[in-house]
Parts: C-alpha cells; sequence; structure tokens
C-alpha cells in the first residue's frame, strides 16, 4: 500500500475529462494485489464458480479463489451452498476434486462427516475409540463455515466477509436492465459451449478492454462488417458495473438460415440488440436474444489471470447433439474474439512496468466504462 | 458369519484396493462379532467405521443399523 497515496486515489476520482487511470502500483504491486482480495472482492459479491458444475444433489467443486480453499455443494433440499473447503477439527482440505458426494463430506484425515448442509454429523472417536460424543465437542457449533453466496444467472456469487448488502440490493440496477433475462432458465449444453483462457495481464485490464467499444474497430475488424463502432452504446452504472451495448446484433452461423431459438418473451429491443457488462468485481456478461455468456475472471496472481467463459442456451433443444455444429461455431466465434483482445491486455501489463506511466488518459466520448471501472476501485481503496 | 482372522484379511484387502462399498458390511461384521463376544467398546470403535464408511458410500441401511447402535450405547447421536 506504500505505493498508493491518496493524490493518486484523487486524480483517478476525477471528472473523466481531468482524470488519470489507476496507477502502475494496481497492476505490479504484490501488496496491492493482497489488498485487493479484501477491498474489491472480499467486501463485495464476487464470482467463484459456476452452478453448472455442481447441477446434482452431492455434487462438490471445491475452488481455490484468490487463495480461499471453497466449496460449492449442491444440497438434498437442492440449494446450492458455497463453504470453506476445511474441517473444523483440523483444518484439512476437505474435497480435493470435483466429485458427487454419496450422504456426507468425510473429512480425509479423522473422517469428521458433515451432512451436505454444512452441519456436523459425527465425529468418530472424539471422545476416545468408539466414543463419537464428547461434551467439549458441541456439534451444533460446529458445522462448516459457510461463506455468503447467490446464484444469478448460473454465476455464484460470494460475499466472503457477509457484509455487503443483499445480492439482489447490490445488482439492483442489473437485475431491472436485464429484467428480461434474469429469470429466464439458461441451459449449458457441455464441453462444447465451455473455455478457458490464461492471460498474462491483471484481472483489472480484463475488465477494462471489455466494458468499452472504443477498441472494437482496430482490434475485431472481422466486426466492422455489421457492428461498427457507431452501432455500440455506453452502458454506464456508476459503482456497480459498465459496459456496452450494440443495437445490430444479427448472428448468421449458418449458411441455410438454421439458427437458435430466441429466448421468450423479449421486447423488440433485443430483435437486434444485444449487451455485453463488466459486473464489478470479476464478472463479464454477455446477453443476446438467443444464448448468455458469462465470464468468471480469476486473478490467479497479479499478472496472470484466468478467463472460465460458459455459453448458455435458451432450451434444452439448443443443448441437443444436432445442435453442436452450430454450438461449436458459436462457441469459436467468441473464443477468437477473445483471444484477439489478449495481446492487447499483455501489451498493458508490460506497459505498466514504465515507471513514469502516469495511469493514462482517458477519451470524455469513448472510455466512460473503463473509467467508471477505475473510479470506482479507486473509491473502494479510499474508503477502506 | 467370518472368524475374526478372516474379517481381518478381507478388511485389509478392501483397504488396499479403496473396495470402499464393501467395508461398512465388514466392519459392521466385526462389530456384530465384538458385540456377541460382550466387549462393547470394541464393538462401538467397528460401529463407528461401519456408520462413517456407510455415510461416505451411501449406505444408507447399515448407516441407520450402525448409527443406532450407537446411539443405543450412547456413542453417537
Amino acid at each position: 500500500m506504500t505505493m498508493l497515496d491518496r493524490d493518486m486515489l484523487a486524480n483517478v476520482m476525477r471528472p473523466i475529462e481531468t482524470a488519470n487511470g489507476l496507477p502502475n502500483a494496481f497492476y505490479t504491486d504484490a501488496d496491492v494485489f493482497e489488498a485487493e482480495k479484501r477491498v474489491l472482492f472480499g467486501s463485495t459479491w464476487a464470482c467463484m464458480g459456476f452452478a453448472k458444475d455442481v447441477p446434482n444433489k452431492g455434487d462438490a467443486n471445491p475452488v481455490t479463489f484468490l487463495g480461499q480453499p471453497l466449496l460449492a455443494v449442491h444440497g438434498e433440499d437442492g440449494n446450492v451452498k458455497v463453504f470453506q473447503n476445511v474441517c473444523r477439527h483440523r483444518g484439512m482440505i476437505l474435497v480435493e476434486e470435483k466429485t458427487t458426494l454419496r450422504s456426507t463430506i468425510r473429512c480425509p484425515y479423522h473422517s469428521w462427516c458433515y451432512n451436505f448442509d454444512g452441519s456436523l454429523r459425527t465425529t468418530p472417536h472424539v471422545g476416545g475409540p468408539g466414543k463419537n460424543l464428547h461434551d467439549c465437542v458441541k456439534r451444533e457449533e460446529l458445522g462448516l463455515i459457510e461463506v455468503r453466496s447467490h446464484i444469478f444467472m448460473d454465476l455464484i456469487f460470494v460475499n466472503i466477509d457477509g457484509k455487503a448488502p443483499a445480492f439482489e440490493v447490490h445488482a439492483a440496477k442489473l437485475l431491472d436492465q436485464w429484467k428480461e433475462f434474469a429469470d429466464k432458465p439458461l441451459y449449458h449444453a457441455g464441453e462444447d459451449s465451455s473455455f478457458e483462457l490464461q492471460v498474462n495481464c491483471n484481472w483489472k485490464l480484463a475488465v477494462e478492454n471489455y466494458c468499452e467499444s472504443y477498441h472494437l474497430p482496430w482490434i475485431h475488424p472481422g466486426l466492422n462488417s455489421y457492428s461498427r463502432l457507431e452501432d455500440h452504446y455506453h452502458i454506464e452504472q456508476p459503482g456497480n458495473y459498465s459496459g456496452q451495448g450494440t443495437v445490430v446484433y444479427n448472428p448468421k452461423l449458418d449458411d441455410t438460415g438454421r439458427a437458435f431459438a430466441n429466448f421468450e418473451g423479449l421486447t423488440a429491443k433485443w430483435d437486434t440488440g444485444a449487451e455485453y457488462i463488466s459486473l464489478y468485481p470479476n464478472v463479464l456478461l454477455g446477453v443476446h436474444r438467443d444464448h448468455f455468456y458469462g465470464i468468471l475472471l480469476d486473478p490467479v496472481s497479479n499478472g496472470k489471470t484466468i478467463e472460465r467463459v460458459e455459453i448458455y442456451y435458451t432450451s434444452p433443444e439448443m443443448c441437443a447433439p444436432e445442435m453442436a455444429d452450430l454450438r461449436i461455431k458459436n462457441a469459436k466465434m467468441w473464443k477468437d474474439i477473445f483471444i484477439e483482445d489478449i495481446f492487447v491486455v499483455e501489451g498493458m501489463q508490460r506497459g505498466r512496468s514504465a515507471s513514469f506511466y502516469d495511469g493514462g488518459k482517458f477519451s470524455p466520448v469513448m472510455d466512460n466504462p473503463t473509467h467508471l471501472f477505475h473510479e470506482w476501485v479507486a473509491k473502494r481503496f479510499a474508503n477502506a | 458369519m467370518r472368524t475374526e482372522k478372516a474379517l481381518q484379511r478381507d478388511m485389509l484387502a478392501a483397504h488396499e484396493c479403496a473396495d470402499m462399498t464393501a467395508l461398512p458390511p465388514l466392519y459392521l461384521e466385526a462389530a456384530e462379532l465384538r458385540e456377541q463376544q460382550g466387549d462393547m467398546d470394541a464393538a462401538c470403535f467397528f460401529y463407528t467405521h461401519a456408520y462413517v464408511y456407510a455415510l461416505d458410500c451411501g449406505d444408507r441401511k447399515i448407516a441407520a443399523q450402525a448409527q443406532a447402535k450407537l446411539k443405543a450405547h450412547g456413542r453417537d447421536r
């Protein structure tokens, strides 16, 4: 934190016309990265995984997120809960890899067993051989440590410090903006609709690049044919999310006219509209009338980010084998676009080693979504 | 019912090849053997293992049986 001072943060929080971007330390300083875990992730709602990875009762998916061992479990009641993936006894990791549990979460060390709702079920030999009770070991106080969680459009959000407003309050504006999509069932087709990119950049550069359309004609010239810069608009929700929308979404994945079915009941806006939003801190979303995708940014380290992309469709029929060729084309289209962005975010990451770079000068017209994100980061640090 | 020696051998073999579904009935049998011999501490040791492994592999019947024995002897809830 020594690399940051109030003046630097104040520069970022100025109106876009005179603001600078975030200083280099936010991209290169290990202490800042550590602080971000608390200031930008732990104290708000961050995404740690996808519910599609735990579709059935007993499914358990361990995830290391920001260094924390977490475990998503699909419970007997059909709800997914997230726990810290450690036994209350000796802190042993409970589940090492994605699995389907039969009827308990058993610690592999001394076999303390937990129910899927996290409650402690039995404590073998805790009072001596064959004696599984002891007055000092109060099972009702020793359930797994639950992490507050909420599922939105299949993304599992967690609020690690447990103090953020309810997710519905936190994401109220987005829930309203996408109210036509928020309650729609989503269908995932499996491997052909899932991919991962490992990028040598700080996670924030992926957010910044995703939420602005300024770069599209230069980095994604292929989009110029149907989605020109002037067909895009900014999406700006200070302190919460920012992004861009297009008014000319018109996918042509197949020459014979085959296409994915649309979500039912959408208004005319979505006939040719699509929106791409960075929900702070680490989620990139895209909605279209015929599919949705979510990207989880996993900040592995200061200069390394894993982008996990999951694409969803509107009905089980769209996930059938007959539609596999279209799904593969769609996934390839998005993957190619996201790959086109890699040299940019990696270039900016290397650029952040330039000691006299001042965080940069924004275009007051084109960089508004990026500025909003920087402002969000700076405000949270200023208030931390 | 197997002899104690045969049970030991079969339990070790099941552990060695990680045959988790074989474990609950073997430990249950060992527990019952010890109970017949009047050694309730040893029986509850084996009932505990039968219970835990039955939970682990989803053998609800043996889990319920072993838990009932443990409860009856004040060893579990």
